[in-house]
C-alpha cells in the first residue's frame, strides 16, 4: 500500500528528515504556509500526477488559493482529490535521488542513488546492502562517492540517508524514496517529495464494475479476475482473504464488498483449499449477506472446495431455500475460472430480465 | 525419487504446540511423514500427537540425531530466530510455513542460509508434497489422497491454493506428480522458481514442470534466463496470474506481497514476453495444462 505524499512526509518528520513548510488543506480547513511562492499538490496515489495536472505552482497567496480550487474535490487520473498539500516552493541548487527498496534478484535490501534528482527509480545506481553488516556510515559515503556526489554534500546527504534507512527498516516499508532531495541556496537539504510503500494490501480495492468478488488465495484471486474480465464481466472490487480467516473477518469483508450500489452479481471463488475451513468462511459470508440492505436478489455464484466443503454447501442450500437467496454452488469438479463465464451469464441475463 | 521430501526425511517442527503447528503435525503423521520432535521454548517435556517437545533445537538434536528437516510454524516475530537456530545446528532443509515475516528478517534468513549452505523454502510456503512418500506443512490438508497422486510432473507455485488446484487438475487427468512445492509469494523468498527447477532438473523421476507465477518480482524472468541459457532443459508449462493489473494504478498491491516491479521487469507483459521467448509454454488456464503436458512429454505420463 502506497502512502500519500503527506503521510510519507509525516514519517520523514518522525525520523528527522527535513521537509518543506506546508499546510494540508481539505474542504474543511484554511491557511497557507509562511512563504513567498507556493507549490500546490493533489494528494493522490498515482505516480504521474505532475503530468496529469496534479501539481500547480503559485507566485502568491491568491494564486495558491486559486490552485487549491482547481484541485480540491476534482479527480486526477480517476482518483478523487480529497486533500491538497500546499508547501513553500523551494528553488534548489541541486536535486538528488535517494531510495531504499528490496531487490528480488539479490534477495535483500538495496540503496538507490542518483545525483540527478527527478529521474526516478529506473535510472538510479543500485547498491545491495549486506543485512548482516547493516548500513554503517562509511558504506553510505562510499556509495555517494561512487555515484559522484560532490565532496561538500557527502556528509549531510549521508546523514539523511542514514535516517531514511532507519525509517525503511523500522517502519517495515518495501519502498522509501526521497525524490527529489533538494539542496537549497543556503545549503540546507530538504525532502521535497515522498514515496513510501508499506507493501501491505488494502483490504478492498474498488474496480468500478458491477460484479462483487470475494476471492480466496493470493494467486487464485489474480487468475479469477483475469478470467472474469476475459468472460466479459466487470469486477466491482478486488479483495482477497488468505490462510484460515475466522468467520467474522469474512462477515466484515462481505458487508463492505456488497455495500456498493448497482451490483448485478456476487462471486465467491477460490481454488481447492489446503487448510482453509470452508464451513467457517461460508458461515461468515452468510452472516455478512444477511446484514446487507436491501437484501441481495442478484445471483450469487460460489465455487469453493477443501476442508468441510460438504457441510458448507449443505448449510448454503438450506439458507438459500429458507431465506430466498439465488445461490449457485460449485465444487472442484467445475473449473475455478469456468465459473467466471457462469457468473457473467447469470449476472447480465438477470439484470436484463428486470 | 522426488525432491526435498523423500523416504529419508526426518522432521522437527519449530512451533509445534501452536494451533497451526499441531495441525501440521497431525496431518503430516497422518500422511506417514516421520515427525520425530518438536520445539517450543518453555514447553519442553510436553507431547503433541505423541511427538516429544523440547525447549531448544540443540536438545531435540541431542535426542534425535536423525533430524534433517525443520518446519517453522512459529508466530511471525519469532521466525528469524527459529530459522537461525535451525541453521546454527546444521539442519540442511528449512521449510517456513509461517506468514507475515518482514522482508528485512527474510533477507537476513536468506543471507545466513547462504553462509550455512542451508536450503530454505518459504516464508508463507504452504508446504512440500512428494505424493505417497511424505509431506511438509499444510499442503493438501487432510484430504491429500484426493488431490495428489504419484507421478512424473513437478509442480512449483507462489500460491499455496493453486499448488493444490494444479495437483487436482493433473490427478483427475490421470497425471501424477513427483513433488509439489509451494515457494510462497512474499517479496523475498528463501527459494525462488529457479532454485526449485534446478532440483527438478536433476531428479530422474521428474519429466516436466508446471509453474504458477504472478505479477511482481523478477523470479519468472529469471526462469526465462535459465531456460534460454539451457541451464534448465526439462519442459515447463507456466500459468501467470494478474494480467488485469496492467490496467490498474501503480502502487496497488494485489495477490501476494511480492509485487515490486523493478528494473522494468515484473509486470505481466514482461513475464509473458521473456518466458515465451525462452521457449516456456504459457497456458491461459489451469485446465488446459494436462493436454499441453501430454503433447510436450514424449514418455507416457
Amino acid at each position: 500500500m502506497k502512502l500519500l505524499e503527506h503521510e510519507g512526509k509525516a514519517l520523514f518528520t518522525k525520523h528527522g528528515i527535513p521537509t518543506p513548510a506546508g499546510v494540508l488543506r481539505t474542504s474543511e480547513n484554511s491557511g497557507l504556509p509562511d512563504a513567498k511562492s507556493f507549490v500546490v499538490k493533489a494528494q493522490v496515489h498515482m505516480g504521474n500526477r505532475k503530468k496529469a495536472g496534479g501539481i500547480l505552482f503559485a507566485k502568491n497567496a491568491a494564486g495558491a488559493e486559486g490552485a487549491l480550487k482547481k484541485l480540491l474535490g476534482k479527480e486526477i487520473l480517476n482518483e478523487p482529490v480529497k486533500e491538497v498539500l500546499v508547501e513553500e516552493e523551494l528553488k534548489g541548487v541541486e536535486e538528488y535521488y535517494a531510495a531504499f527498496t528490496y531487490d528480488t534478484e539479490t534477495r535483500g535490501p538495496v540503496l538507490l542513488l542518483n545525483k540527478d534528482g527527478g529521474t526516478g527509480i529506473e535510472k538510479a545506481k543500485v547498491f545491495p546492502i549486506n543485512v548482516m553488516e547493516g548500513l554503517p556510515g562509511f558504506k553510505i559515503r562510499e556509495h555517494l562517492v561512487a555515484t559522484k556526489f560532490p565532496s561538500s554534500d557527502i556528509l549531510p546527504v549521508a546523514g539523511i540517508i542514514a535516517k531514511l534507512w532507519k525509517l525503511f527498516t523500522e517502519e517495515q516499508t518495501i519502498l522509501a524514496e526521497i525524490n527529489p532531495l533538494i539542496k537549497t541556496k543556503d545549503g540546507k537539504f530538504v525532502a521535497a517529495d515522498s514515496k513510501i510503500d508499506l507493501g501491505k494490501r488494502r483490504l478492498v480495492e474498488a474496480m468500478g464494475g458491477d460484479i462483487a468478488i470475494l476471492a480466496s488465495g493470493g494467486g487464485a484471486s489474480l487468475l479469477n479476475i483475469d478470467a472474469l474480465l476475459a468472460a466479459g464481466g466487470k469486477p466491482a472490487n478486488y479483495t482477497e482473504y488468505s490462510g484460515n480467516p475466522p468467520a467474522h473477518v469474512v462477515t466484515n469483508l462481505t458487508k463492505q464488498v456488497l455495500s456498493q450500489e448497482g451490483l448485478k452479481g456476487c462471486w465467491v471463488v477460490g481454488g481447492t483449499a489446503n487448510f482453509t475451513d470452508i464451513f467457517e468462511t461460508i458461515r461468515g459470508f452468510v452472516e455478512g449477506l444477511r446484514e446487507v440492505k436491501p437484501k441481495p436478489t442478484y445471483p450469487i455464484v460460489i465455487r469453493r472446495d477443501g476442508p468441510r466443503q460438504k457441510e458448507a454447501f449443505e448449510f448454503l442450500r438450506n439458507v438459500g431455500a429458507e431465506e430466498g437467496y439465488d445461490f449457485h454452488l460449485f465444487g472442484s469438479e467445475t473449473p475455478m475460472v469456468g465459473t467466471a463465464a457462469i457468473m457473467v451469464e447469470l449476472a447480465y441475463k438477470h439484470g436484463n430480465s428486470r | 525419487m522426488a525432491i526435498l521430501v523423500d523416504t529419508k526425511t526426518r522432521v522437527l517442527i519449530q512451533g509445534i504446540t501452536g494451533a497451526e503447528g499441531s495441525r501440521a503435525c497431525r496431518e503430516m503423521l497422518g500422511y506417514g511423514t516421520k515427525v520425530v520432535a518438536g520445539v517450543t521454548p518453555g514447553k519442553g517435556g510436553q507431547k503433541v500427537e505423541g511427538v516429544p517437545v523440547y525447549n531448544t533445537v540443540a536438545e531435540a538434536l541431542a535426542k534425535h540425531k536423525e533430524i534433517n528437516t525443520s518446519l517453522i510454524v512459529t508466530p511471525a516475530g519469532a521466525v528469524k530466530d527459529a530459522a537461525l537456530e535451525a541453521m546454527a545446528h546444521g539442519i540442511p532443509l528449512i521449510n517456513i510455513l509461517a506468514e507475515h515475516d518482514s522482508p528485512l528478517d527474510t533477507s537476513m534468513i536468506v543471507a545466513m542460509a547462504k553462509k550455512h549452505e542451508t536450503r530454505v523454502v518459504g516464508p508463507s510456503s504452504v508446504g512440500i508434497m512428494s505424493p505417497t512418500i511424505g509431506k511438509l506443512g499444510s499442503i493438501g490438508s487432510g484430504e491429500t489422497k484426493n488431490i495428489f497422486t504419484k507421478g512424473h510432473i513437478g509442480v512449483v507455485s507462489k500460491s499455496g491454493g493453486l499448488t493444490g488446484e494444479i495437483a487436482v487438475i493433473l490427478s483427475r487427468a490421470g497425471i501424477g506428480q513427483s513433488t509439489a512445492v509451494g515457494i510462497g509469494g512474499d517479496t523475498i523468498e528463501g527459494s525462488d522458481f529457479v532454485d526449485i527447477l534446478e532440483l527438478f532438473e536433476k531428479d530422474k523421476e521428474t519429466w516436466a514442470t508446471v509453474l504458477f507465477g504472478e505479477v511482481g518480482g523478477t523470479s519468472e524472468e529469471r526462469v526465462a534466463e535459465y531456460v534460454a541459457a539451457k541451464k534448465i532443459k526439462k519442459p515447463i508449462v507456466a500459468v501467470i496470474g494478474g494480467e488485469f493489473t496492467t490496467h490498474l494504478p501503480q502502487g496497488v498491491v494485489l495477490g501476494h506481497a511480492g509485487a515490486i516491479v523493478s528494473h522494468g521487469k515484473g509486470g505481466y507483459a514482461s513475464k509473458i514476453r521473456t518466458m515465451k521467448k525462452a521457449g516456456i509454454i504459457i497456458a491461459k488456464t489451469l485446465e488446459e495444462v494436462p493436454d499441453i503436458l501430454r503433447k510436450i512429454v514424449t514418455k507416457k505420463l
